[in-house]
């Protein structure tokens, strides 16, 4: 039994461990999230006083520009949205140290990042176990779990394949088709006339929308109200917000309550700019949560101007 | 309960194999079967305990016509067993081909909606291969408790392999059966995480590129070369990690209770003719319709038009075995033709090189899967017309501006948005997943055929991935053939 079964099954997950661990890696798809992530962790760590950061999925690059908002409000600003599949708990792992009393955090989550279970895989597992043990080690033991096994033999695959594709001197066509990131963290130059934009695509989709008992209950609601807690015992502002969406497709009102609920029973404030946030189709670039460049800085003074509202005391008091 | 569920494998098989064991070793061997019979029936009612009155009945209404059988005079017998027969398909086809029919004959009529029974093909099957049997040797007689212990053992009862009376009950009988015996425990247990990395690992994978491609055909989009001949080839790949997964879950299931399963797959990709195909797929079944169905039509004997027309009925059957739809027969049609076309070239004396021979017969293979996946005979047309480039050929930017000279022959497009994920990476990603497949399906030994060395270092490369995929993966997708 041992030799047909304990020790093969054994060798097979130190095997695996030490491949996804130290040697297989995926330099153009997580290695993109990784240089975000590391990217605006740097241009927070630079900034010497006060800061808005602002967390989110993809929504928060592509339809908020740190850009746009750091004049309107005179504080230096990063964009640190990277993706939905990113954990919040990771995020917020790595920026607790960063974060200083005074510091404004927004974050205005999709849907889906507060009904994300705790035990789903998205890339940060993979990125922390191949490039950021320590942080993982701070983490919920479910998420060391959900890390070491993060991979499956599509992952070996694409690791052969994307860093080949390095090893080449490959184009990476994606700042093409879809634009680059900015000094800020912000996606920008995502023009509806660059290959990358989908109208088609976006004519037809039908968002998906939380319900407020999804909201509630969810794993990551549970990680914003972790980190409420911790802002507030540190002297860090926050304020909830709602992504950008289709016109035709507004998030139910039970659900944005829901939301609201989350920051507001912590003592956060909240920004519901209603109908004023959500733009037609046309606006859009590639998916319901990425507005298209203009609508994008559109947006960004929307919430710029919100935000001002509820910054300003917070502001005056920490002069 | 499926093979490659949480439940099955951290609560039901443990408690299962402990509780066999410790019965037979405490109460004796009868007691150990009835422990069986209990657990097996408590595995079927975890699915949907509704259709356990018709799997309890159906045994003891089986087990009560082959006692009469075996007790009549022979005369009255074949026309007991010719209505015992009846009766089975007569439940069968109430079941599963009720509404087929109905849809055939009247197709305004609103449809029946009958539920159907988990696995009814599978114990369907065995009992009529039972009452033959007890027709054919009335002198060997099987208790109630050894007829339900055959129908019911659960490694074989929800999709197989189709064993006979004799294939199992001789074991059943024999000595210390009872006994855990590390030797047939420890080979189980390795076949049986073989097949769950089979299934889990191998098959999952290649049945995401499948439905994306097919799944996009039945919506009437517009596939092109690639996309349709990728979903094909996946789907080629998934059904037979799947199915042959399944089937050495099952064997090696069987086996750590010390009960060795006939081989059901035998590298069947690896066949030089669609002959040897059906020797290799599904063997159990092809096993049961040559012996029920195509010899008792009279097989090859009384020409090359009888044994053709022999060859078609039987595929044609072997088609609608597998379900209740067109699609099914059409298959099962195909591959009849494919036998007899085989046939007619062999009685030709000719023969092809084996490579050339090899192709054959595996292009024939891939492409009488299109209608088997394909949700209906429209979308297998529309996948057969993007597969013959009637749609164009399209490949990525990326890959043309890598091979300029691919821009002769293809279009050259921001991503195929039938291919995986559709993202700009994934053509290359599909290509080398379905490289390895056909790999592993082509050119490396099955489960069975491996040395025990070979299935320890096989182990090593994919357990760990299995664990992922069981404790990690965002979905379980049912066994294939759970449909049939």
């Amino acid at each position: 039994m041992a030799r047909r079964i304990v020790l093969p099954c054994l060798a097979s997950l130190l095997l695996y461990w030490t491949l996804f661990g130290f040697v297989l890696d995926r330099p153009l798809s997580l290695g993109l999230f990784r240089d975000q992530i590391e990217s605006s962790l740097a241009r927070g760590a630079s900034i010497q006083g006060r800061k808005l950061v602002l967390i989110a999925g993809s929504n928060g690059p592509y339809s908020h520009r740190c850009e746009t908002i750091e004049p309107i409000l005179d504080i230096p600003c990063v964009n640190a949205g990277i993706a939905v599949g990113i954990g919040l708990d990771y995020l917020f792992a790595r920026w607790r140290p960063l974060l200083r009393p005074g510091d404004a955090v927004y974050l205005p989550l999709e849907e889906a990042q507060y009904s994300r279970p705790a035990s789903t895989l998205g890339p940060d597992g993979a990125i922390m176990f191949r490039h950021d043990r320590a942080t993982l080690a701070t983490l919920a033991p479910a998420r060391w779990a959900g890390a070491a096994f993060a991979s499956g033999p599509r992952g070996v695959a694409m690791s052969g394949i994307e860093t080949s594709l390095v090893w080449s001197g490959f184009l990476d066509p994606r700042a093409a088709m879809g634009g680059e990131r900015n000094a800020w963290g912000d996606r920008a130059g995502h023009l509806p006339s660059l290959p990358g934009a989908n109208p088609g695509w976006l004519a037809l989709v039908v968002p998906a929308h939380e319900s407020p008992d999804r909201v509630a209950s969810g794993a990551g609601t549970a990680t914003v109200a972790a980190f409420l807690r911790w802002a507030g015992e540190h002297g860090v502002a926050v304020v909830g917000g709602l992504p950008a969406g289709f016109a035709d497709s507004p998030i139910p009102a039970e659900t944005r309550a829901a939301i609201a609920h989350v920051f507001e029973s912590h003592g956060a404030s909240f920004i519901d700019p209603g109908d004023r946030a959500r733009y037609p189709r046309s606006a859009f670039f590639d998916s319901p949560d990425h507005l298209a460049e203009p609508a994008q800085i559109a947006h960004s003074r929307l919430i710029a101007a919100e935000l001002a509202l509820i910054l300003a005391p917070v502001r005056a008091a920490s002069r | 309960m499926l093979f490659h569920s949480q439940i099955f494998i951290l609560a039901f098989l443990p408690a299962a194999l402990a509780g066999f064991f410790l019965v037979g070793r405490f109460l004796g061997p009868v007691w150990a079967m009835r422990w069986l019979i209990a657990a097996s029936l408590f595995f079927y009612g975890w699915w949907d305990p509704r259709f356990l009155p018709l799997l309890t009945g159906s045994i003891l209404a089986n087990h009560a016509i082959a006692q009469t059988i075996r007790r009549l005079d022979p005369v009255r017998a074949r026309w007991t067993l010719i209505g015992g027969i009846a009766l089975n398909l007569a439940v069968l086809a109430w079941f599963k081909y009720a509404d087929f029919l109905l849809a055939t004959v009247a197709p305004d009529t609103s449809p029946l909606g009958i539920a159907l029974p988990l696995a009814i093909s599978f114990f369907t099957f065995q009992q009529i291969v039972a009452l033959v049997d007890a027709w054919r040797a009335p002198d060997r007689e099987i208790s109630l408790l050894q007829t339900m212990a055959y129908v019911t053992f659960f490694p074989h009862l929800i999709a197989g392999p189709l064993v006979r009376p004799n294939d199992i009950l001789p074991q059943l009988r024999a000595p210390g059966f009872e006994k855990p015996n590390a030797e047939n425990l420890s080979t189980g247990l390795a076949i049986f995480l073989l097949g769950l990395g089979k299934k889990l690992v191998l098959a999952d994978m290649f049945g995401g590129f499948a439905d994306t491609g097919f799944d996009a055909a039945a919506r009437g989009e517009t596939l092109t070369f690639f996309e349709a001949w990728y979903a094909t080839l996946a789907y080629a790949l998934q059904i037979y990690f799947d199915f042959s997964g399944y089937s050495d879950m099952a064997t090696g299931l069987a086996r750590t209770m010390n009960i060795r399963f006939p081989a059901n797959f035998d590298s069947p990709y690896q066949a030089r003719d669609i002959a040897a195909f059906w020797r290799r797929w599904h063997i159990t079944l092809g096993l049961l319709l040559r012996d029920y169905v195509y010899i008792p039509l009279g097989g090859s004997r009384g020409g090359a038009g009888r044994a053709t027309r022999n060859l078609l009925v039987t595929m044609l059957l072997c088609g609608l075995w597998h379900g209740a739809a067109w699609q099914f027969v059409l298959w099962g049609g195909i591959h009849g033709l494919f036998l007899a076309a085989h046939a007619m070239f062999r009685r030709s004396g000719r023969r092809l090189p084996g490579g050339i021979a090899h192709a054959l017969t595996l292009t024939a293979v891939v492409l009488a899967w299109v209608p088997f996946r394909a949700p209906g005979l429209p979308a297998a047309w529309s996948m057969f017309q993007a597969m013959a480039g009637v749609n164009g050929i399209a490949l990525p930017t990326m890959i043309v501006g890598f091979l300029p000279p691919l821009a002769w022959i293809a279009t050259p497009v921001p991503v195929l948005p039938f291919l995986g994920d559709a993202r700009t990476l994934s053509f290359p990603e599909v290509s080398a997943c379905l490289a390895f497949g056909w790999l592993v399906a082509l050119a490396l030994p099955n489960t069975l055929a491996m040395s025990e060395r070979a299935r320890a270092w096989t182990l090593t490369a994919s357990f760990a991935f299995a664990a992922q995929a069981l404790f990690f993966a965002p979905r379980v997708a049912p066994f294939l053939y759970f449909r049939f």
